[in-house]
């Protein structure tokens, strides 16, 4: 007889990995058999997850088809199953997968289109915090942008390709070779916003964003731009609402 | 815990009704034990709401390190119980009050499962002080599936570990000419399972009870005619008479 320990992890492999071997022994079949009786429980996990998977990254199911969507979501669930119990915190490593995976691998733009689903994902769900008061600017130790903002960047026009398949959008023509974007993904008040960069200003924000300190911030503006508006890059962010204070003292 | 408009919409209700905090992730049957940071993110929550009541579901979804989102069955044994019961016990002197622990849904038996599902979680009740939140649907819909006769179930729970009640719409679905029940939320409550509300509430007295309904949400007014049909049969209205009604 297997241990609790045992039966569930018999379970776990019938219902991610398709393995059914120890989990039939321990079912009653009960007129449908064990392998039916099963398939109820991996139905559930499977479309649950996938259409979580869809609200996440509808851009990505639109630009492959959704019902290729559904297949490579499928082999994505198996591989790299959910750690967390919740939701919201699951999906944030299929970016990677699809990079890695074959039967997209010819559509180069799409990780990334994807990067910039999962980062507006993030921004939605991420803690709410008080902007730095200007005023407090000088005595606060250790400044950080704010938790719902991500940076992205693409050798595509990933933010053209996200706008030209929305629902609403018209048909239009992506001129994939117009070249690459610096973003910035963040919510202000309950909306999600994305926005184009410049150079220094995305050097800028990125070394904060990596819990670099304000000097480290302005050696990486000057190397992308040596003419670089400091001022300006740090009036930028507080107008944004975008720094905080990590430290004061 | 998170934020942005999720979290202040929550809020937001918190000062207009009184909250029922209702977990599906906590595990409370896994072997592996509870997850900790779950539990405090849990404890933040409850912190944060203040909730009226908090329950958690007869079920696991975590083993290894996977979670494999979906209430999934426990053999009723002396070994789960006592797992269980830790796992109840832990849960609740960090949550510092009462969880109200639920019969889930069932698909399938286990071939080792000696001790009735309402025994159980009678035991559960006695042995961790925990309350027991009764989902009728539930009742019905594992008694269809599994054998058993819901009358029965309901007479056996023991009334006084009842905190709450819980109803919801299911789908009949047809498994190569076998038919199951799947608990979706997804439609209105079955005029059987209204049927065996009005049984339970003359079993347990008036219990607070929650429509539960979060696929295929209908138009609000039909929301708040089921929520309608609760509250008249909880509060005293003829069972019989609400089953037409909401037929």
């Amino acid at each position: 007889m297997p241990t609790l320990r045992e039966l569930q992890g018999q379970l776990r492999a019938a219902l991610i990995d398709g393995d059914e071997r120890g989990a039939v022994a321990a079912v009653h079949g009960d007129g449908l058999g064990p392998s039916a009786r099963l398939a109820v429980y991996r139905h559930h996990i499977s479309t649950s997850l996938t259409s979580a998977l869809e609200s996440i990254y509808p851009v990505v199911a639109r630009l492959v088809d959704p019902r290729f969507f559904r297949y490579a979501a499928t082999r994505y669930i198996r591989e790299r199953p959910p750690t967390s119990p919740c939701l919201f915190e699951y999906g944030g490593t299929f970016p990677e997968f699809l990079a890695g995976f074959e039967p997209t691998r010819h559509l180069a733009y799409l990780p990334d289109v994807a990067r910039l689903e999962w980062a507006m994902t993030a921004a939605l769900h991420a803690p709410d915090t008080v902007p730095i008061d200007p005023g407090a600017l000088n005595s606060a130790s250790r400044v950080g942008l704010h938790p719902s903002l991500t940076l992205v960047s693409s050798p595509w026009p990933i933010d053209t390709i996200w706008q030209a398949n929305q629902p609403e959008a018209a048909d239009q023509a992506v001129d994939l070779e117009a070249g690459g974007v610096r973003l910035q993904v963040w919510r202000a008040g309950d909306e999600v916003l994305f926005r184009r960069l410049a150079a220094e200003a995305f050097a800028f924000r990125d070394r904060l964003a990596g819990a670099g300190s304000l000097e480290e911030a302005v050696e990486a503006a000057l190397a992308a731009d040596p003419d670089a508006d400091l001022p300006g890059l740090i009036r930028g962010l507080l107008d944004e609402e975008l720094l905080i204070a990590l430290g004061s003292g | 815990m998170g934020g942005g408009p999720a979290l202040r919409a929550l809020l937001d209700l918190r000062r207009d009704y009184p909250i029922s905090v209702h977990g599906v992730g906590l595990s409370l049957g896994s072997a592996d034990g509870l997850d900790p940071t779950h539990l405090e993110r849990l404890v933040s929550l409850v912190e944060r709401v203040e909730p009226a009541l908090v329950s958690e579901h007869l079920s696991w979804s975590v083993s290894g390190g996977t979670y494999l989102n979906h209430l999934l069955p426990l053999p009723c044994t002396e070994e789960t119980l006592t797992l269980v019961g830790d796992n109840v016990c832990r849960a609740q002197d960090r949550l510092g009050r009462r969880l109200l622990v639920e019969n889930p849904s069932g698909y399938l038996r286990f071939r080792n499962s000696p001790i009735p599902e309402v025994e159980f979680l009678n035991l559960l009740a006695s042995r961790t002080g925990c309350g027991l939140l009764c989902d009728v649907n539930n009742v019905y819909v594992t008694c269809r599936n599994l054998g058993g006769d819901p009358l029965a179930y309901l007479a056996a729970v023991d009334p006084r570990a009842v905190g709450e009640i819980h109803l919801a719409g299911h789908a009949v679905n047809d498994a190569d000419g076998h038919e199951i029940l799947i608990d979706d939320h997804g439609s209105r409550v079955a005029p059987a399972v209204w049927e065996l509300y009005g049984h339970a509430l003359r079993r347990l007295g008036r219990v607070p009870t929650l429509v539960e309904w979060d696929t295929e949400l209908p138009a609000l007014d039909v929301l708040i005619g089921e929520a309608a049909t609760a509250s008249a049969m909880l509060e005293g209205g003829a069972p019989g008479e609400a089953d037409a009604d909401a037929a």
